[in-house]
Formats: structure tokens, sequence, C-alpha cells
């Protein structure tokens, strides 16, 4: 059962290209990696970039057809499921610093 | 120059207190636990390095034994909101941090109670006591500048994404700085200890170091939580420069 926004992506994005979930996990976590930014403490505008400035490429470097068309079509899957699931996502230590920092 | 590592010790303490006025301030307004424990620990800091250092530079003998110990109390218990500030900003999942934090919390109870049991501060590498709360207060220096570190390398891939502003990028790398002036600052405690068991003098060495890191850490704290318009700018330029842009 997916329980974070990776899981939910990984499993939308595995039921909508020819990917197996070995491959999708993957590739979601090399761009991931790429952005910076750790799969277990993501928050949907962070996921949305990924999706938006980094998937296409990825996807498509795996034979992936129209991959921006299926990327935009999973986040907003994605975003539909993490408003119905209620994921609690903690502030992130980016949100925490600019607060702090008073910018 | 004793005199000058010990008014350093004094402003820092005056610009800590300052940083959690400003901190506790901000979590009135958001109700969020980061600030409220980041605050707490730089309360206690100011006050510590306050109380500890009036004495030396008054010229007068020092506390009575108990309010040096309650003064050592102060420190210890005020090392505590920063172990969670810790966890709960850069490892709010992880099971190791929180051993890390109740490892730490546990060296500096544990030797609060034994000094207090024993009537009187002891800053000698003989005591296993002093050696026991030095180890409690250096694990949140050390960690904090490894976890910033890390989250400032990560977060420059962020900011290629706009998902973190250059300011935020450029705070994480001065809190690594503090991080690693802090774990200076506490190594030359040892310094100390080493110097005043020996003799009653405090070496040059030992001197520059309290007082370089202490003004090396109010620096690096005004730059990160009160970055003036010139600071802020430049950074914001730099980021947006051809060569940063690379």
């Amino acid at each position: 059962m997916a329980t974070t926004l990776f899981d939910i992506a990984a499993e939308r994005l595995e039921a909508s290209t020819d990917l197996d979930r070995l491959a999708v996990r993957g590739t979601l976590r090399l761009a991931l990696k790429e952005a910076g930014l750790d799969p277990q403490n993501l928050n949907v505008a962070q996921l949305r970039a990924v999706f938006e400035k980094l998937m296409p490429r990825e996807l498509e470097a795996r034979g992936v057809a129209k991959p921006a068309a299926i990327c935009s079509a999973v986040m907003n899957d994605v975003m539909s499921a993490a408003r119905t699931a209620d994921l609690e996502v903690s502030s992130s230590p980016d949100e925490i610093f600019k607060r702090l920092g008073g910018s | 120059m004793e005199e000058y590592a010990y008014l350093t010790s004094i402003l820092a303490s005056i610009f800590y207190l300052a940083t959690s006025a400003r901190l506790l301030r901000l979590h009135r307004r958001t109700r969020e636990r980061p600030e409220c424990l980041l605050g707490l620990y730089f309360a206690c800091s100011g006050l510590y390095y306050l109380a500890y250092n009036v004495p030396s530079l008054l010229g007068f003998d020092g506390w009575p034994p108990s309010i040096g110990l309650a003064v050592e109390w102060v420190y210890n218990l005020g090392v505590l909101p920063y172990l969670l500030f810790i966890r709960l900003v850069f490892r709010p999942n992880d099971v190791w941090a929180v051993g890390l934090v109740a490892f730490a919390s546990g060296c500096l109870l544990v030797a609060g109670v034994a000094l207090t049991a024993g009537g009187h501060v002891d800053y000698s590498l003989d005591n296993p006591w002093f050696l026991t709360q030095w180890l409690g207060y250096t694990i949140p220096c050390a960690w904090i500048g490894c976890e910033a570190v890390l989250d400032w390398r990560s977060s420059g891939k962020r900011a290629r994404l706009g998902l973190v502003q250059p300011l935020v990028v450029n705070r994480y790398l001065l809190l690594a700085l503090f991080g690693a002036s802090q774990f200076l600052a506490c190594l030359s405690d040892l310094l100390f200890a080493h110097d005043i068991s020996n003799s009653e003098a405090v070496s040059l060495v030992t001197n520059v170091l309290l007082g370089g890191t202490e003004a090396a850490s109010v620096v690096l704290l005004w730059l990160a939580f009160f970055p003036p318009d010139f600071y802020a700018g430049w950074i914001a330029r730099r980021a947006h420069s051809p060569v940063a842009a690379e």
C-alpha cells in the first residue's frame, strides 16, 4: 500500500508506462537525487518540479513515448491522491531555515 | 589577551540572547517547534557565557559553588533543545538520531548530577564527569555542522530547480561553519582544562582559540539570522551570475 508521495508517484508512473516497478522506482530515485531531494521527505511542490523539469528527460532516455504528457498526467493523479490521503509532510529543512532567517 | 577572550565571550553571549529573543518571538507568531527549540538553546547559552565570564572580567574569584553548579545546569539543560532541534529538522525519521539525542542528553544529565553531587565544578582532564559533560555538548556542535554541510550540497541542486532561495542555501553553509567554529571552541575547552589543571594560567593559544571561535560564531550567526541587505544582495547577484549558473 502506498504511504508516501514517492510511493504514490511510483505507483501511478508504473501504471502509465511499460516500465516495471523496479525501473520506475529507480528512475524516480535518480531524478530525486539529481534534484537533491530525499524520497522519504518530499512535498508536492518538490515532486512537481521534478516531474516538470527532470522526469520527462529520464523517461525519454528509457524509451517512453510522450514523456511530458505522462509526467503531467501522473502529477495530476498524485496531487489528487495526496489530497485524498491527507499526507502530512513535516516541514522541510529548507522551509524551516527560510523562516528562521526571516526571508 | 585573557581579557580579550572574556570580552569576546560576553559580546557573544549578548548576541546569543538577542538571537534567542528573535527566534522566540518568531515562535510566538508561528507556533512551530524548531524556532522554539533553537531559541531556548541560545537563551541558555547566552546566560551561561554571561554568568561564566562576568566574574573573570570583573576580577573577582568567581561564583560560590552553588551558583557555579546552577550555571552549569543552565547550559546542560539548554543543550537538550539543541539536540532535539537537530533531530527534528534534519533527521525526523531516523531511529539512530533518537539514539544519538538520548546518548548526548544522558551524558549531560549524568555529568550534571555527578558534578552536583561533588559539590563544585571541576574543569580537569582527570575528572571523568567533566569529560562526560564535554562529550554531551560537543556532539551537537559536530552533528549540526555535518548535517548542514550535507544539506548545503543538496540544496545547491534544489536551487537549480528553483525550489530553494540562494540565501537559504548560503544559510546552510553559514550553519556548517558555525558548527565547525563551535566544535573548535569545544576542543579549546579541553585545552583550557589542560591549562588550568597544570597551572593557574590560561595559555595564549587557548585564549586566541576561545576568543576567535566565539567572534567567528557571532559573525556567522549574524549573517545567517540577521542577514543585512548588502549581504543578501551579494548572495542573490552571485547566484544569478553566469559563472554560478553553470
